[in-house]
């Protein structure tokens, strides 16, 4: 391995699971359902009222996620702010297209604002009044696979910690566009905002660190990327004992299980995986090395390895 | 060698190529003017690219009707980028786009159809996200594997060049096709509208009488190779990118802040990461949309940085208008164009300095003097501010 891992020093998601501060979350969780509702934590806590007002749920949960995160690592400012989403702030974008068609004379600005995809980056730079380098990357359902990487460079090129996550949000017109293009999907669409903090040395407090992620789009993938993948990094389909998918499972892993049901459906769905990695990490030392393996579109795929830290 | 440009190519609304654009540069001649293309907006004056989606379609030889303008536009100039260059199973290889209206031109035809109970064409909204746009134009040219878009609004474009030369450096990838694309619509000019920074006549940038930014449209794409590349391609190196860096502002979610915080950072490290000198900095292209507020804000952060040695600077956006996401990757090629030509592009329509700041933009088109780096900054809503230096390549 050239590469050193590094570590998950924070991990915080809202989702329709009970995932929020809620360590241990993986341990008999079961299938999301059709009629459950994003469970949302007291956003009060974590946003003043004047703001919380004006604020969509895909930007309530990532500010609120990103704050929770930089109270579990520690530290007051991270070096970097990088978010991964797929479809952006869909609420505002559809409130602002609605009025925009609907309404003559002087429009009311917010959602127009508030629709652009790094609203979230903006939202937390903002809240924490941080300076520093930060990036929106939106590319399908790799979106937060390409986020991940972009933290990953961004500590080798010397940073020491960067808050990286991910979010996507449901609105109501998603479930009348999946039917009309017949998109089968074996869970529910759900909202969700799930963020970490990846750094380069040890806190203390991680219980497993990123060894790599890849991402290869506009293409068809098989088993032999899969493989390839491990290989690079020293290990074979036997090796990995827990293998998160979305798609088709990993052939030769202890274990598989789809991560979609657990989920829901979104295009960033892979980060609520690496969260739920981490919690079986921290649930159960022999879990040693997880794999994600996001397949969610047939031409996109992303790969994730997680390693567990000798104690 | 660094990270070279060997290949660029553009599309705005001063020409379809280079060629067309450069020639528009040197005569001062603008783009921007009443929209024939894009229907139903109350825009008196827009950069609207000179082409029906129709005779894009014919021109690229795309079949399907379900592709964005964004996709289209994007496609122009990154095949004019890419030129000969073959495919290869040696050189790694990845694609980085830009927009921040993704697929938005068709989604909203579909939109008003759904508002209206007529029929709405559901597999409009298949282009509506901004990553399809990107997987359109890699499918296009062949490209596989690192494709990836960044969506950071009206700085975009410049990240997607700064992603890029990373990935080279970190040895991830050998060659990056980066730039940006976005088309006008309704929706965005709408936006602007209600924010009150449309100006209904022609964009003043840098001139104390401004009153806010014509929206325009648009790609601008670069080839980057790193060394192995090169030698395995033979390109001939344009310019270097030799600078880069991204800073946020963290005053408002749409404003800049008074003092250029975020601006001032991100011109300071990027002049650093490309380890030159600030009186080397031969011109700058600036952000310079036009509005109160970024033409202010941006003024301050070059006297920050320059204090009074400020170098020539002009904006370009009164000749193509405000591309949001591919302004800074259109602009980057302006900035090719400065080093290779020995140019500094004339900012139009500027009459009277800004008072607080009392600057003065290059106004005629200087030709003669040597332009061996450029400075470029794109600066966007959510306080993301990003500048770039190119540098000749020696």
């Amino acid at each position: 391995m050239n590469k050193p891992a590094l570590y998950l020093s924070a991990a915080s998601t809202i989702s329709h699971q009970p995932t929020f501060r809620n360590p241990g979350f993986s341990v008999g969780l079961g299938p999301v359902e059709a009629s459950s509702a994003l469970i949302s934590p007291d956003y009060k806590a974590y946003i003043e009222a004047g703001l919380l007002r004006r604020m969509s749920k895909i930007l309530r949960m990532s500010v609120a996620c990103a704050k929770d995160c930089m109270e579990q690592a520690g530290i007051a400012q991270p070096d970097a702010i990088v978010v991964g989403t797929g479809l952006g702030c869909l609420q505002d974008t559809e409130k602002f297209l609605n009025t925009s068609l609907t309404v003559e004379g002087l429009l009311p600005p917010t959602s127009f604002i508030q629709s652009t995809h790094n609203t979230m980056a903006g939202q937390i730079s903002l809240s924490l009044g941080n300076h520093g380098y930060n990036m929106t990357h939106t590319q399908n359902t790799l979106s937060f696979e390409h986020a991940l990487l972009d933290a990953a460079m961004l500590l080798r090129e010397g940073d020491r910690n960067v808050l990286v996550g991910a979010a996507d949000e449901h609105i109501d017109i998603l479930e009348d566009i999946a039917r009309q293009l017949a998109f089968e999907a074996n869970a529910p669409l759900t909202s969700a905002a799930s963020f970490f903090v990846l750094s380069a040395e040890n806190q203390g407090n991680a219980s497993a660190g990123l060894a790599d992620v890849y991402t290869s789009g506009g293409t068809e993938y098989g088993q032999e990327d899969i493989d390839a993948f491990l290989d690079r990094n020293g290990l074979q389909a036997g090796d990995v004992d827990l293998a998160l998918y979305a798609g088709t499972p990993v052939q030769g892993a202890a274990r598989n299980v789809d991560y979609l049901p657990l989920a829901g459906v979104y295009p960033t769905a892979s980060a609520f995986a690496l969260h739920y990695a981490l919690d079986v990490f921290a649930t159960n030392s022999e879990v040693r090395n997880v794999l994600i393996c996001n397949g969610l579109r047939k031409s996109n795929l992303g790969l994730t390895l997680l390693k567990a830290f000798e104690a | 060698m660094g990270v070279c440009i060997t290949g660029i190519g553009v599309v705005s609304a001063i020409g379809m190529s280079v060629k067309e654009n450069l020639s528009a540069l040197r005569e001062g001649r603008t783009g921007i003017g009443p929209l024939h293309y894009l229907q139903g907006t109350k825009a008196s004056l827009a950069g609207e690219v000179k082409a029906s989606n129709d005779a894009l379609r014919a021109a690229l030889g795309v079949g399907t009707e379900y592709v964005s303008r964004t996709s289209l536009l994007g496609l122009q100039a990154a095949r004019e980028a890419w030129g000969d260059n073959k495919r290869s199973g040696v050189i790694r290889t990845g694609l980085i786009s830009a927009t921040s209206v993704g697929g938005m031109d068709r989604s909203e035809v579909f939109y008003k159809n759904y508002l209206a109970q007529n029929n709405p064409d559901y597999r409009l909204l298949t282009t509506h996200d901004s990553g399809s746009t990107t997987e359109r134009i890699a499918k296009e040219l062949g490209i596989t594997g690192y494709i990836n878009t960044l969506s950071t609004a009206c700085s975009s474009g410049v990240n997607a060049i700064m992603l890029g030369a990373r990935l080279i450096l970190q040895g991830t990838l050998d060659r990056v096709l980066v730039g940006g694309s976005d088309a006008l619509s309704v929706f965005t000019i709408d936006g602007f509208r209600s924010l009150m920074i449309y100006d209904d006549q022609w964009c003043r940038p840098f001139d104390d009488n401004r009153a806010g930014l014509n929206l325009g449209e648009g790609a601008g794409f670069l080839l980057l190779e790193g060394e192995k590349s090169i030698e395995l391609t033979g390109n001939r190196p344009i310019c270097n990118v030799s600078g880069w860096a991204n800073a946020a502002d963290a005053y408002h979610q749409t404003a800049s802040s008074p003092d250029g915080k975020g601006a001032t950072l991100a011109i300071e490290h990027a002049i650093r990461r490309a380890g030159i000198g600030l009186d080397q900095i031969s011109y700058v292209n600036a952000h310079g949309t036009g509005t109160k507020n970024n033409d202010h804000s941006e003024s301050v952060a070059l006297q920050n940085v320059f204090g009074d040695r400020i170098p020539p600077f002009s904006s370009t956006k009164a000749f193509t208008g405000h591309t949001l996401a591919a302004a800074g990757a259109i602009e980057a090629v302006f900035s090719v164009l400065a080093i290779q030509h020995n140019l500094i592009f004339p900012n139009l329509n500027y009459r009277t300095p800004i008072a607080e700041t009392g600057l003065v933009p290059a106004t005629q088109l200087e030709a003669g003097a040597e332009v061996n780096a450029v400075l470029s900054n794109s600066f966007g809503f959510g306080g993301n501010n990003s500048s770039l230096v190119l540098t000749k390549y020696e």
